[in-house]
Order: structure tokens, then C-alpha cells, then sequence
């Protein structure tokens, strides 16, 4: 048995923490939602600029489950950790990017081809933390539960104690990102079963 | 040679979204790729490749050649005006 001891969504107006809202777009800011979020909650990562929406919305929800969760990064060894995230939209975002700096811009860019790969978020978060567990990027056509329940088991049943997942629904117009760490040992959290985890997921 | 070092510093941090860093914050001898100077990564040398072939016509063929002249901004500047002539 495992537990749900985090969670985290962003949507295109808010930031939600364990239910909890934290923030709101501002409607009226000439900057992105990712970096409204990225300033108004203090974080201090200038790599964070150059990173493609995957990994910022990836890099902003697995830094405030850490802030919800303070005793995670101490409480497990560098390889216990395991990342799982999916999406169904893969990269797109940063390929259309890739693809007009050498249609209409004349040079491909080399700092955007670098993010024409989904998994390069988990990348991110594991250069970020030192994580050197397991991890693993799949594209679905929507989000599934069963998936996420079945392979966190995988996972721990291959030395996991914990597993941070997340549902990167982000295109050029929408973004539905959920993430959510899974605990062995963590019986204050929700029991990880298909059903709770559609609850909490909302989608 | 000032004017070039302006051009160079400003396209440098569009080119590299170097967020919050202005032109005057780059001191013309501070080391690009020091993490007490720029701080710049592999992929950045890829983008100032680019960028010197976008904005000034040159190809840098010779990877000693680029790693010479991608020290500073005064040898990206010294670069330049010795590869144009």
C-alpha cells in the first residue's frame, strides 16, 4: 500500500497546493502565467528562464510539493526517488518553437532543440534535486489513473520508496498540470488507488 | 569597438534569455562560461555560434577557434573584427 501525501495543480487561472489555492494569474501582467507564478512565489533559479513550458510547469509544482512536503528531499537516499510524469500533447509546444526558428528565423536554435524531448522536465528536476532513481515519460491519450497506480507499484516493487508523478497537459493554448507524490511509508496521505487519484486529479 | 561590445552584450542576452541582466551588467573581460563571470552552459556556446553566424555572417568551423574566442566579450569582440577583415 502506498499513499498520496502532495499534491499540486496549475491550470491556465490558478495554482492549487493540496487543494489549497496559492495563486492567481493576473490578467493584467505583461508577463506569462509561468513567470507571474515563478516571481510571486520567490523562487531563485535563473536556469528557469531558459527552460521550455514542460519543465518550468514541471520545475514550479515539484518545488511547492517540496515546500508542502520539507522533509523530502532529507528523508529519502539520491536513488529512492523516482519520477513518472505522461502528458498527451509530448512536446509539442517546444517542437513548433524548434521548427519556426529554422522556417521563418533562418538558424535552427540549439536552446530549443534541446527541449523537443518530453522527458527532458524529469532532467530538470533530477539536476535540480540529485535524483538518480528511476524515471520514465509517457505520452496517453488522456490521463489514467490505472496507469499511475500500476507503475508507481512497478516502481517501489523495484526499490522506490517514493515516486513524484505528474500529468503535464500543457499545448500553445491550455495548460492542466498535475502533480503528486506518492509515499511508501506516509499513512497521514491518501491511500493510492484509481478512484482517490481521480478524485484529487479533477480532470 | 565599444559599439560592437554593446551590440554583442545585448544580443547575447536575447539570444540566451539572460533574464534580468542588463548590458551594463556585463563587464566587457569577465569570463562567459565562469560561474563567477556569466555562468554559461554548453548549450549557450551552441546559441553564441548561432548568433555570431546570424548577426555577423561568420562560421565558426574550428571548435579551438571558438573556445579562444568565446572567453569575454573583448575576444568575441577581437573575434569578430579579425574574422570580417
Amino acid at each position: 500500500m502506498s499513499f498520496i501525501t502532495s499534491y499540486c495543480h496549475l491550470d491556465n487561472e490558478s495554482c492549487r497546493v493540496n487543494g489549497q489555492e496559492i495563486a492567481s494569474r493576473d490578467s493584467e501582467s505583461t508577463e506569462n502565467w509561468l513567470r507571474q507564478l515563478y516571481k510571486s512565489q520567490d523562487f531563485v533559479y535563473p536556469k528557469f528562464y531558459k527552460m521550455d513550458s514542460l519543465s518550468q510547469a514541471g520545475f514550479i509544482a515539484s518545488e511547492l510539493i517540496k515546500r508542502a512536503q520539507p522533509n523530502l528531499v532529507s528523508n529519502y537516499a539520491d536513488d529512492k526517488i523516482a519520477l513518472l510524469f505522461g502528458n498527451q500533447y509530448s512536446s509539442v509546444d517546444s517542437d513548433i518553437r524548434f521548427k519556426k526558428s529554422y522556417q521563418e528565423q533562418g538558424t535552427p536554435s540549439p536552446a530549443l532543440f534541446v527541449y523537443t524531448l518530453p522527458n527532458i522536465v524529469l532532467g530538470e528536476i533530477a539536476i535540480l534535486n540529485k535524483w538518480y532513481g528511476e524515471n520514465l515519460f509517457v505520452v496517453l491519450p488522456k490521463f489514467t489513473a490505472d496507469f499511475f497506480v500500476n507503475y508507481v507499484q512497478i516502481f517501489i516493487s523495484q526499490g522506490s520508496d517514493a515516486v513524484l508523478c505528474g500529468w503535464l497537459g500543457i499545448s500553445s493554448e491550455q495548460m492542466n498540470v498535475f502533480l503528486f507524490l506518492v509515499e511508501k511509508q506516509g499513512e497521514a496521505g491518501m491511500e493510492l488507488t484509481a478512484e482517490n487519484l481521480e478524485k484529487i486529479a479533477g480532470f | 569597438m565599444d559599439n560592437l561590445k554593446e551590440e554583442l552584450k545585448n544580443q547575447i542576452i536575447e539570444q540566451l534569455n539572460l533574464e534580468d541582466i542588463k548590458a551594463a551588467d556585463i563587464a566587457d573581460d569577465a569570463l562567459l562560461f565562469n560561474d563567477q563571470g556569466l555562468g554559461l552552459d554548453s548549450i549557450d556556446a551552441l546559441e553564441l555560434i548561432v548568433l555570431l553566424e546570424k548577426y555577423y555572417g561568420i562560421q565558426v568551423t574550428n571548435p579551438d577557434e571558438g573556445k579562444e574566442a568565446f572567453l569575454s566579450i573583448n575576444t568575441m569582440a577581437d573575434y569578430i573584427i579579425k574574422r570580417k577583415g
